[in-house]
C-alpha cells in the first residue's frame, strides 16, 4: 500500500477505512459515507501532490456479487477515481451504501465535473445525491421507468414489451423534450433584453451526431449552452455483463467508432491484467502500429470535418482519401475497415499477413507530403486561423479540474501523454515527442493534432522496421481463443480449448482498471470479474463526456458560429459520449 | 433511346453509326409518357437528408467523397432540411429516445420520399439487443431498401443507392387523377440474397479490396 493511504489514515483517526487490493494496484480506499466530502476535499485541496483531477466516478450494484471477501457490506457502491499529476497516480475511494433508498452528499461543489457523473449514477442506478444542482435523467428518456444499469433492469430489448411508436406516444414523447429554462435554471431575460434559446439538433449537420444543444443567446452572443445527451445511448456497460469476455470485444470497437482497435487495447489489457496474462512483444507491436494508424485515421476524420465546419469544403475530401489509404492497410491486415475487432485477450487474431510491410511503407512515404500540403491549406489558411485563435479559451488548471485528457488538456500547455507517462504495452521502447500548445484555443487544439499525425506515423515507422519475431498470442491458458496447434497434443489443453471456445474464459474475481491514451484523450476500462465468463460490471470512461461536459463552460461570451469552432475542436464522437 | 458519349482524349470523337436521317431523328426525338419521364429523373436526382445516428454515417459520408463518388449516380446533392430531401438514410443504431425525433423527420420529408435502412443496427437492431436500441427501423416507418453490413462498406451503400433508383425508376406513381386504383404501387425489392448466392458460393478466396 502507497504512502496515500497511510496519509488519509492519519488525517482521518478514529474513522472505518478499508484498504481493498485490487488487480491493477491502484490504491483503493472504502470511506463512510459520511466522511467522502471531508476526504474528497482534502486530498484535492489539502494534501501534499494533490489528486486535482476526477477522472471518474461510477457505480457498481453489488446485489448478487458473490466474490467480495475483506469487502464491507454494500448494497450500492460509488467509486471515485482520482488522478494526481505531480504523483502520476491513480486513486480509487469507495463509499458502500445500503439504505434501500440510497443517499449520499453531492461533490458538485467541490468538482463541478462531478456532475454529469452523478447525473448518470442516478439516471443508471437509482442513487440520489444530495446537493446535486439539477439531478436528473441524463442518458435515458425523460419518461424512462427504472434504472438500467441495476441488475434488476432487464438487459435485452427482446425482453422488454415489443417497441411501437404510436401517435400518441410520439406526441408524449416529443413533449418531454421541450426544453423548459426555468428547470435548468436559465434566465429569459437580461436586463430587460428578452434572451433566445435556439434549438440546435439532435439532428444538425454540425453537431457531429446526435446531440442536441439548447443555445441560450443575447443577439449572436452566446450566454448559456446546455447539453442535451443520451440520444446514442446503446447500453455498451451492461452489454458487458451478458456478454463473455471475449465476444465483448467487438461492442469494444463501436464505442468510440473512429478509434478502431484503439477500443480493444484498454479492454483487453483491463482483461489480461485480471488474469494474468503477459502478451508477447510481437503482439505488443502489433496493436501499438494498429492502434496508431487508427490514430490518423481518426485524426483526419476530425481535419476535414473540422475544416467543413469553419466553411471550407476542400479539405475534407482530400483526408478521406488519406483515410482510404489508411483503412486499406486495416483492411489488408485485419479484414475490415472501421470496426475490426482485432485485439484478442493475450494477444491479436491472426499474425500479420505476408507482405504487410508493403503497404505501410508506401503509406510512410506518401503521408508526410500530404500533411504539409494541409498546413498550407487549412492550418495557414487566414479565415481558417481566424476563426479559431482565441476560441474557446481554457488554461490548464480549468482542464485538470473538468477532467479534460489527451489533445485538449496538451493544447494548454501540459505535457500530459499517458503513452509518455504511464506506458503501456511497450510504449516507453518509442521514440516520439508530446506536441503542446500554448494558449489552449481552438487553433491549438487543431496544432496539436496535426502534430499527433506526424508523431503517430513516426511510431507507425519503428513498429515497421522494429517488428519482434515471435508468437502473436500468449500461451497463457486463458488466451482466447487459445492457440489450436496445441490442442491435438494432449487432453488436458483440448478441454482448455473447447471451454474457452464455447462458454468463453473463466476470468478470475478481482477488479483492474486499464487506459489508454485513445483518439479524443484517454480511455480506460474499469472491469469487475465475479470468477464468472462474462464481467459482473464494465465500466467504461470515455473522454469525450468530460469533455462535452465542459463545452458550456467555455462557449459563454462567444457567438454562436464559434460554437461550431468549438464543437469541431473538442473532437467527439457521439457514441464515446452516450457508450 | 440511344446515346453514345466521346472519349475525353480524342480530339474529334469517333462518329458511331451512320449520320442517316432516322439516326438523328432517332437521337432527337423521345417517346414516353410523362409519369416515365417523371421516374426517370426523379431515379436520377435523388437528394438524401444530411442524417446520420452512429458508425455507419462515418461509412456514408465516406461514400460521397472522391474515392467513391455517390455524384456518378445523381444522389450526392445533401440537404440539410428533410423539407428538401428526397431520401432519408438511416445510417446507424435506432435509439428509442431517438425514434420519435426519426419518426418526426421523416413526416417532414414531402413525398415522395424514399428509406434506405443502412447497416445491421437500423435493419433488425443488429449486435445491438439491449434496451436502449429499438429492434430495427422498420417498427416504426416504411423501409424501402436494406443494406447489411456492420458497417457497411462505402460501395455496398452505393449498391443500395442503385437498388433504390431500380425501384423509384420503376415505381408507378400517378400525376393526375386516373381511373381506377389512386395509390402508389412500388415494385417489389429484389432479394439480393438469393440473386447472388450462386455467384457467392463459388467464391474459394477472398477478393482484394483495391
Amino acid at each position: 500500500m502507497t504512502d496515500i493511504v497511510n496519509i488519509v489514515k492519519e488525517l482521518f483517526p478514529g474513522v472505518m477505512l478499508t484498504a481493498q487490493e485490487t488487480k491493477d494496484d491502484f490504491p483503493t480506499l472504502w470511506i463512510p459515507v459520511d466522511q467522502i466530502l471531508r476526504v474528497l476535499t482534502l486530498l484535492k485541496t489539502g494534501v501534499d501532490k494533490p489528486y486535482k483531477m476526477l477522472y471518474d466516478l461510477t457505480a457498481i450494484d453489488e446485489q448478487g456479487r458473490i466474490h467480495r471477501e475483506g469487502q464491507p457490506e454494500s448494497r450500492f457502491t460509488i467509486v471515485y477515481q482520482l488522478l494526481s499529476f505531480e504523483r502520476n497516480t491513480f486513486l480509487r475511494l469507495k463509499v458502500a451504501l445500503t439504505a434501500i433508498q440510497p443517499i449520499l452528499p453531492s461533490i458538485t461543489r467541490l468538482w463541478p465535473a462531478a456532475n454529469w457523473y452523478e447525473r448518470e449514477i442516478y439516471d443508471l442506478f437509482g442513487v440520489t445525491f444530495q446537493g446535486h444542482p439539477n439531478l436528473r435523467r441524463i442518458l435515458m428518456p425523460e419518461t424512462w421507468i427504472g434504472h438500467p444499469l441495476q441488475k434488476c433492469h432487464p438487459a435485452r430489448a427482446t425482453e422488454m414489451e415489443p417497441f411501437t411508436l404510436p401517435e400518441n406516444k410520439q406526441a408524449r414523447e416529443q413533449d418531454s423534450m421541450q426544453f423548459k429554462p426555468e428547470e435548468w435554471g436559465l434566465d429569459k431575460t437580461i436586463e430587460d433584453d428578452e434572451l433566445m434559446f435556439l434549438n440546435l439538433g439532435p439532428q444538425h449537420p454540425g453537431t457531429h451526431g446526435i446531440l442536441r444543444l439548447v443555445v441560450q443567446l443575447d443577439g449572436e452572443n452566446i450566454v448559456n449552452v446546455v447539453p442535451d445527451i443520451g440520444f446514442h445511448h446503446r447500453g455498451a456497460e451492461k452489454m458487458g455483463e451478458r456478454q463473455s469476455w471475449h465476444t465483448y470485444i467487438p461492442y469494444t470497437d463501436r464505442v468510440e467508432y473512429l478509434g478502431g482497435v484503439m477500443n480493444n487495447f484498454p479492454y483487453v489489457m483491463a482483461v489480461e491484467k485480471l488474469a494474468g496474462i503477459d502478451v508477447p512483444h510481437r503482439a505488443k507491436v502489433i496493436r501499438i502500429m494498429l492502434s496508431e494508424l487508427f490514430r490518423i485515421s481518426s485524426h483526419l476524420v476530425w481535419y476535414g470535418t473540422f475544416a467543413q465546419d469553419l466553411g471550407m469544403m476542400t479539405p475534407v475530401f482530400l483526408t478521406f482519401n488519406d483515410r482510404e489509404k489508411v483503412l486499406d492497410i486495416v483492411a489488408a491486415i485485419c479484414g475490415a475497415r472501421m470496426h475490426p475487432n482485432w485485439f484478442r485477450i493475450g494477444g491479436v487474431a491472426q499474425d500479420l499477413p505476408k507482405g504487410w510491410e508493403k503497404g505501410i511503407q508506401e503509406f510512410i512515404d506518401y503521408f508526410p507530403n500530404r500533411v504539409k500540403e494541409y498546413d498550407n491549406l487549412v492550418m495557414k489558411n487566414g479565415i481558417f486561423k481566424a476563426r479559431t485563435i482565441g476560441i474557446g479559451v481554457y488554461s490548464t488548471e480549468e482542464a485538470i479540474e473538468w477532467g479534460i485528457t489527451g489533445p485538449g488538456l496538451r493544447a494548454t500547455g501540459l505535457d500530459w501523454d499517458f503513452r509518455k507517462k504511464q506506458p503501456y504495452s511497450g510504449y516507453e521502447q518509442f521514440e516520439f515527442d508530446i506536441p503542446t500548445g500554448e494558449n489552449g484555443d481552438c487553433y491549438d487544439r487543431a496544432k496539436v493534432r496535426v502534430e499527433e499525425m506526424r508523431q503517430s506515423l513516426h511510431i507507425i515507422e519503428q513498429c515497421l522496421h522494429n517488428m519482434p519475431e515471435g508468437p502473436y498470442k500468449s500461451d497463457h491458458p486463458l488466451t482466447t481463443p487459445p492457440i489450436k496447434e496445441r490442442t491435438l497434443q494432449d487432453i488436458e489443453t483440448l478441454i482448455n480449448h473447447f471451454l474457452n471456445v464455447t462458454w468463453g474464459p473463466v476470468i478470475p474475481a478481482g477488479e483492474a482498471f486499464c487506459g489508454v491514451e485513445a483518439t479524443k484523450g484517454h480511455n480506460g476500462y474499469y472491469l469487475i470479474a465475479d470468477g464468472n465468463t462474462s464481467s459482473y460490471r464494465t465500466r467504461i470512461r470515455t473522454p469525450s463526456f468530460a469533455h462535452m461536459q465542459f463545452v458550456p463552460a467555455i462557449s459563454s461570451g462567444y457567438t454562436l458560429p464559434d460554437l461550431m469552432a468549438i464543437l469541431g475542436a473538442t473532437d467527439y464522437v457521439l457514441s464515446d459520449i452516450d457508450r | 433511346m440511344k446515346w453514345w458519349t466521346s472519349k475525353v482524349n480524342d480530339p474529334t470523337g469517333p462518329i458511331s453509326g451512320n449520320s442517316s436521317f432516322e439516326e438523328t431523328f432517332q437521337k432527337s426525338i423521345i417517346l414516353t409518357n410523362m409519369e416515365s419521364m417523371v421516374a426517370w429523373g426523379r431515379k436520377n436526382s435523388i437528394w438524401p437528408f444530411n442524417f446520420g445516428l452512429s458508425c455507419c454515417y462515418v461509412e456514408m459520408a465516406t461514400s460521397i467523397t472522391s474515392k467513391y463518388d455517390s455524384a456518378r449516380f445523381g444522389a450526392e446533392v445533401i440537404r440539410g432540411s428533410p423539407r428538401e430531401a428526397d431520401m432519408m438514410i438511416i445510417a446507424g443504431t435506432v435509439f428509442i429516445k431517438m425514434a420519435p425525433v426519426i419518426k418526426r423527420l421523416y413526416e417532414q420529408m414531402m413525398a415522395p420520399r424514399w428509406v434506405i435502412s443502412m447497416g445491421s443496427c437500423a435493419n433488425s437492431g443488429g449486435m445491438y439487443d439491449i434496451y436502449s436500441v429499438v429492434q430495427g427501423v422498420d417498427k416504426f416507418m416504411p423501409v424501402d431498401v436494406y443494406v447489411p453490413g456492420c458497417p457497411p462498406r462505402p460501395d455496398a451503400f452505393l449498391e443500395g443507392i442503385l437498388l433504390l433508383r431500380d425501384q423509384v425508376g420503376n415505381e408507378k406513381r400517378p400525376l393526375n387523377w386516373v381511373i381506377g386504383p389512386q395509390g402508389i404501387v412500388k415494385p417489389q425489392g429484389p432479394s439480393m440474397k438469393d440473386a447472388k448466392r450462386t455467384e457467392r458460393m463459388q467464391m474459394t478466396e477472398i477478393r482484394p479490396i483495391s
